[in-house]
């Protein structure tokens, strides 16, 4: 459903321009239904990758593709549903309007987004501020209004961008339920963290990021077997990563 | 179909920010204004009334365009708002038009709704001077303001071209007060120096003629558009002339637009 080959990307910074390589020949396959985590310390590489899936930045070489379609082509995101980290929205707007613009962009109905905007606002319990400008919400009821839009049209494809980040323990049990309830629906899920637990908990196949590096992909439970856990195994990837060994 | 959505959530962010408010508080002021010195000026009330009244409409445009549509993009660039639009399917183009076209709606409902106003001031001058009104045409006056409403809309399109390639909304605003300062006057300048001003001595170089030249064609005209003169004065304007500067204000809007979106094609947002 989601396949990355050969990705790379340099940022230029600073006054110098300084050269920073941030994708280093990235290489992933996503198949449909499969819940992927990607996980990597901060700076790592994981918005870039997610950035470059959703075609907000492009990538020096390499392909991407979403549900067989160039990241490239806007169609592309039509079965995608993207919640950016720390995710910002227009002020004035209420979450109702803003559900309505994901819909209608997505070729929806005006009925079935009302429908749609109906059910996710109670999901994502939002319902007392629903009609409120989006600049009195708080950085947690954003995030959740960022998941409804997210999955307003009913994505193939949910790509979430560090998703835990800003939300309370109800908040993270309530977005825990729900990427179990995308996996039940057969969803293609693909979200980026460093909170080791996340990845755990809702992943069947994981991939470790440093310094640009892929530097690891298997299933949850070959990474677990043999009693070993995702902190070690990521602990020994971030030293190999130091060392230089592979 | 993707363009709609996106200019009615443009037009809905700009008619309800605060500086809308502001920007109207100032134009009512002026209005009030306008009865009080038009009347002191007794056997003028009429063109008074009418000049002041239009130059109203004309300054607290410019305020929408600098202040609040200029944000409406610079924003979406600078708080990264723009992820949740270029998350759906749509184009770095379409982004450009269908912000563009919200734009355009909220000039045009903004103007209205002053004009409105505008025009009530006029009517009320009109009802209590009606001897000084003697030369007057609503037809002229309405025109008046439909060229500047054009001319606020193209304006509009400049910010968004100079905002295709800029880094920061501060850049954007300044080249398109630049741009509205040497639009107001290229046509005046070049008249200046394509007479004979040694007559009155000024000597023009021919690198400064070329260089006026080149900017009477680089720059779009604006004083075109500024006709509040006639209108208040009720004088003749040819309806050739109308014809030609609303062709001139589409094709430099669609110009400055099409550039703006090739441009924006290659931004990314990291």
């Amino acid at each position: 459903m989601i396949s990355i080959q050969g990705i790379s990307k340099e940022f230029r910074e600073g006054i110098t321009l300084k050269r920073v390589r941030a994708l280093q020949s990235l290489d992933l396959k996503i198949p449909r239904g499969e819940v992927f985590g990607f996980l990597g310390p901060n700076g790592a590489g994981k918005s870039t990758t997610i950035k470059i899936l959703m075609n907000l930045i492009y990538s020096d070489s390499g392909t991407a593709e979403i549900g067989g379609k160039d990241v490239r082509d806007p169609d592309a995101r039509k079965v995608v549903g993207y919640l950016p980290e720390n995710p910002f929205f227009y002020d004035y707007l209420t979450a109702d309007e803003l559900l309505w613009f994901g819909g209608r962009t997505s070729g929806m109905h005006s009925r079935i987004v009302k429908e749609r905007s109906d059910f996710l606002i109670h999901k994502v319990n939002l319902e007392n501020s629903r009609k409120r400008p989006l600049r009195t919400y708080s950085k947690g009821m954003l995030q959740r209004a960022g998941l409804a839009l997210a999955l307003i049209h009913d994505p193939d494809v949910v790509i979430l961008d560090e998703p835990m980040s800003g939300l309370d323990p109800i908040g993270r049990k309530m977005l825990g339920d729900l990427l179990i309830e995308l996996k039940g629906q057969g969803k293609t899920v693909f979200f980026s963290s460093h909170i080791l637990n996340d990845i755990e908990r809702f992943s069947d196949r994981a991939g470790i990021i440093i310094d640009g590096k892929l530097r690891l992909v298997d299933t949850l439970s070959n990474l677990l077997s043999d009693g070993k856990n995702l902190e070690a195994v990521f602990m020994r990837e971030v030293a190999a990563s130091v060392k230089g060994t592979s | 179909m993707t363009l709609w959505p996106l200019a009615l959530i443009t037009f809905k962010e700009g008619i309800r920010n605060k500086a809308l408010y502001g920007i109207t508080l100032i134009a009512l002021m002026l209005f009030g204004a306008t009865a009080l010195i038009a009347t002191m000026i007794p056997r003028e009330v009429g063109k008074v009334s009418i000049d002041m009244a239009l130059s109203t409409i004309s300054f607290t445009g410019l305020l929408l365009v600098f202040f609040v549509g200029i944000n409406l993009m610079a924003k979406d660039l600078d708080k990264r708002t723009i992820y949740t639009v270029l998350s759906r399917p749509i184009s770095r183009s379409q982004y450009i038009f269908g912000k563009f076209l919200g734009m355009a709606l909220l000039i045009i409902v903004t103007m209205s709704a002053l004009s409105l106003m505008a025009m009530s001031a006029i009517v009320l001058l009109k009802a209590t001077h009606a001897e000084y009104f003697g030369r007057f045409s609503w037809s002229l006056i309405t025109l008046a303001i439909l060229f500047n409403i054009l001319m606020l809309i193209l304006l509009s399109a400049i910010s968004f071209f100079f905002a295709s390639f800029t880094t920061s909304s501060f850049i954007t605003l300044v080249l398109t007060i630049i741009t509205y300062i040497i639009g107001q006057s290229i046509s005046s300048v070049k008249a200046l120096v394509e007479s004979s001003p040694q007559e009155i001595g000024i000597t023009v170089s021919p690198v400064t003629l070329k260089m006026v030249k080149a900017a009477y064609y680089l720059f779009p005209n604006l004083s075109l558009f500024d006709i509040k003169l006639q209108a208040a004065h009720a004088l003749t304007v040819p309806s050739s002339f109308v014809m030609w500067t609303i062709v001139y204000g589409l094709v430099y809007i669609a110009l400055a637009i099409t550039l703006a979106a090739l441009i924006f094609r290659k931004k990314e947002f990291p």
